[in-house]
């Protein structure tokens, strides 16, 4: 009997079809390649290819724009939105609109030509969290700005494009995006009923239960959620209470770039190297304005999601935001638990 | 200056590239080709697929030969069982319950290769009759609270099968998105008392820079808040929340509007994979109706979509829709 499961955060239903599962290692990916990879101006050597660089590691001090850097930061060379100008609010008969001031920022993880986050060393993987920490923050003094969107698509399926050299992308809005709110919003109702967050609560149950983790490290789970909407998707939860990922400590800094490389790792190892996407989920920027909110410490709890791309998602859910997951997350967690990282 | 709009229904904000719009020879989409072998939806293969519920055929024809025009079976790998209780239940801070509901396919015609556009418009008309009769039926089960009606054209937009079908789901709750909308177009009735899908079809039918198509019944316009490049939107001009009940003169204006849509996008993107939903009002008293009118959203699939939008549920639109509309109405390439 297939089963209908409601995500406890937002309200999603989705449907979990148990009937026609396939087994755990018959998602294994075929996506193809893509068109031939281009010149990669993301090397090192390749500096002066990109716009000139906002952020980079260069521990024996080499001049800007030029080698000698573990990571840097650079804006989009095809920004979605631009860095200059007010925003101007405006109205058109019923529809509102604005100018798309933001900000768009390629994070170069390495300076070797590594297409995927999961050949990084942990040690590199930290280096890339704490940049994402101090971008984040930098981008938070412009007062325009409400978030930072941080992801990364890995692999021609999942958005990459035809350069195959590890990166992630920053983009500040000077809105809230729909999931976020989402999730606040549900996060909040939850609170307010229950006095508790509800991702630590979730936390509590997958720690006692156990069917849908994957690791259990230091401070960090990773879990197959619930209310999966595609097969193999993994959630990254700190298992500390956190609103905010920029407020991550140093020292538990390791422990995450740990537990994502394994996690990245199992999906690379057991599921032949698929394309994927990840999405971090954190907090707002915390003004004091109209329409803040004050509990948002107490009850929302920063993650990151990842989504291995695996199955073509057809239009409806789309449409709908209704998904079909031909995956158990219980099955998909056993089966990563299983594949050897190392 | 790129921009941020925000839907006037369910409030998401996009971001449309109005400064280096992508032209349709911009897109690198992937074409859709006929594969050909067994189908188990054309004439001769009838046993291949599970009974039929219900079919148009011609006069003496038995149900399960040859001889239909419009098809209607069970889905042979259905997401959801017809079968058994609901059983809601909780497990600790989870909610779950049984996956009942129905999941069929409709065959629109017995021609393998023959795509909407390809068809008579009176074929057409014959499967959208069918949509309606098989969603009367379906309002029936009073434990479904939701019918939607999808097409997956083209392996790229997800469908298996490359016979051209339709795929109609009873649900026992409804959709997230939908659900948002349904509120979002309560909440803009309860302040105004007038229908927000109205107010827009008025604003449009005025500006006309959105506009495809309009006949007497229906329009087709690129919406302001595209979450795609050359999304379409196809209207009934006259209000009303359920399209099953749409009223037999609107059958024929949906039909060639639907029909001369799609022809004119295929003009521009030939072989173009493409979904399109049914958004309708939930059924059996599950939420307020009052605001809501049906439409069809119909997304061509030219894009990868990446991980960005996935995670954020914020879109970047690469063509205008105003520009993806003129486009469309010009059938430039």
């Amino acid at each position: 009997m297939p089963e209908l499961r409601k995500d406890p955060i937002i309200g999603r239903w989705v449907i979990i079809a148990t009937e026609r599962a396939k087994r755990p290692d018959q998602f294994s990916s075929q996506a193809p390649e893509g068109p031939a990879e281009k010149p990669c101006p993301f090397c090192k050597g390749a500096e002066l290819q990109t716009p000139p660089e906002i952020y980079a590691l260069r521990p024996n001090r080499t001049p800007p724009n030029t080698a000698g850097w573990e990571l840097r930061v650079v804006p989009s060379i095809a920004p979605f939105l631009r860095i200059e100008g007010d925003l101007e609010r405006r109205g058109k008969g019923l529809y509102d609109l604005m100018n798309g001031i933001g900000a768009h920022e390629i994070v170069i993880e390495t300076n070797q030509h590594i297409a995927n986050m999961a050949d990084l060393s942990e040690e590199q993987i930290s280096k890339v969290i704490t940049c994402y920490i101090d971008r984040i923050g930098d981008l938070e003094k412009d007062r325009r700005f409400k978030y930072v969107l941080v992801f990364k698509n890995y692999g021609w399926i999942a958005g990459a494009g035809r350069v195959r050299h590890s990166r992630s992308q920053l983009i500040a809005t000077p809105v809230n995006p729909k999931r976020v709110k989402e999730e606040l919003v549900g996060a909040r109702f939850y609170h307010d009923y229950h006095e508790r967050c509800v991702f630590c609560d979730l936390i509590k149950q997958e720690l006692e239960s156990k069917d849908r983790v994957i690791l259990d490290i230091d401070g960090f789970i990773a879990i197959a959620p619930f209310a999966s909407r595609f097969p193999f998707e993994v959630w990254i939860l700190p298992k500390k209470h956190s609103s905010d990922f920029t407020s991550l400590q140093p020292s538990l800094r390791p422990d995450l770039g740990c537990i994502l490389k394994k996690v990245l790792m199992k999906l690379k190892k057991g599921l032949n190297d698929p394309p994927y996407n990840y999405v971090l989920h954190t907090a707002p920027f915390r003004r004091e304005k109209v329409g803040y909110w004050k509990s948002i410490d107490y009850d929302y709890h920063w993650h990151i999601e990842i989504m291995p791309r695996l199955t073509r998602v057809a239009g409806f859910e789309w449409g709908t935001g209704f998904y079909i997951c031909p995956l158990p997350p219980e099955d998909a967690a056993k089966f990563l638990r299983e594949v050897n990282e190392a | 200056m790129s921009e941020l709009r925000r839907d006037p229904i369910g409030g998401r904000w996009v971001i449309v590239d109005t400064d280096h719009p992508n032209k349709p020879e911009d897109f690198e989409y992937e074409p859709h080709s006929w594969r050909g072998g067994v189908c188990p939806f054309c004439y001769g293969n009838e046993s291949m697929t599970p009974p039929e519920i219900e079919a148009f055929r011609q006069p003496g024809t038995q149900p399960n030969t040859s001889g239909w025009r419009v098809r209607v079976v069970p889905n042979k790998y259905p997401a959801l069982q017809i079968e058994g209780d609901l059983d809601r239940r909780g497990l600790g801070i989870y909610d779950l319950s049984n996956g009942v509901g129905a999941h069929e396919v409709l065959i629109e015609s017995p021609y393998h290769q023959k795509d909407i556009p390809d068809l008579l418009n009176e074929e057409v008309e014959n499967f959208i009759s069918m949509y309606c009769r098989r969603a009367l039926d379906l309002v029936k089960d009073k434990r479904f609270k939701y019918i939607m009606v999808f097409k997956n054209f083209g392996a790229a937009a997800g469908a298996s099968l490359e016979h051209p079908h339709t795929q109609i789901v009873a649900l026992p709750m409804v959709p997230k998105n939908v659900m948002e909308e349904i509120k979002g177009a309560h909440n803009y009735f309860e302040y105004r008392e007038r229908c927000v899908f109205c107010d827009i079809i008025r604003q449009e039918t005025q500006e006309k820079e959105r506009i495809i198509l309009e006949n007497k019944h229906f329009v087709s316009f690129c919406p302001f808040v595209s979450r795609f490049p050359f999304e379409i939107w196809i209207i009934p001009k006259k209000h009303n929340g359920l399209f099953c009940h749409m009223p037999g003169e609107e059958i024929p204006a949906l039909a060639s509007i639907l029909k001369d849509t799609i022809t004119k996008l295929k003009k521009i993107f030939a072989n173009v994979s493409y979904n399109f939903i049914v958004h309708s009002s939930p059924i059996n008293g599950d939420g307020s109706t009052e605001g809501y009118h049906w439409h069809i959203e119909f997304m061509p699939k030219l894009m990868r979509v990446a991980g960005f939008e996935w995670g954020s549920g914020f879109y970047i639109v690469p063509t205008p829709p105003e520009l993806a509309a003129k486009y469309l109405r010009e059938g430039k390439t």
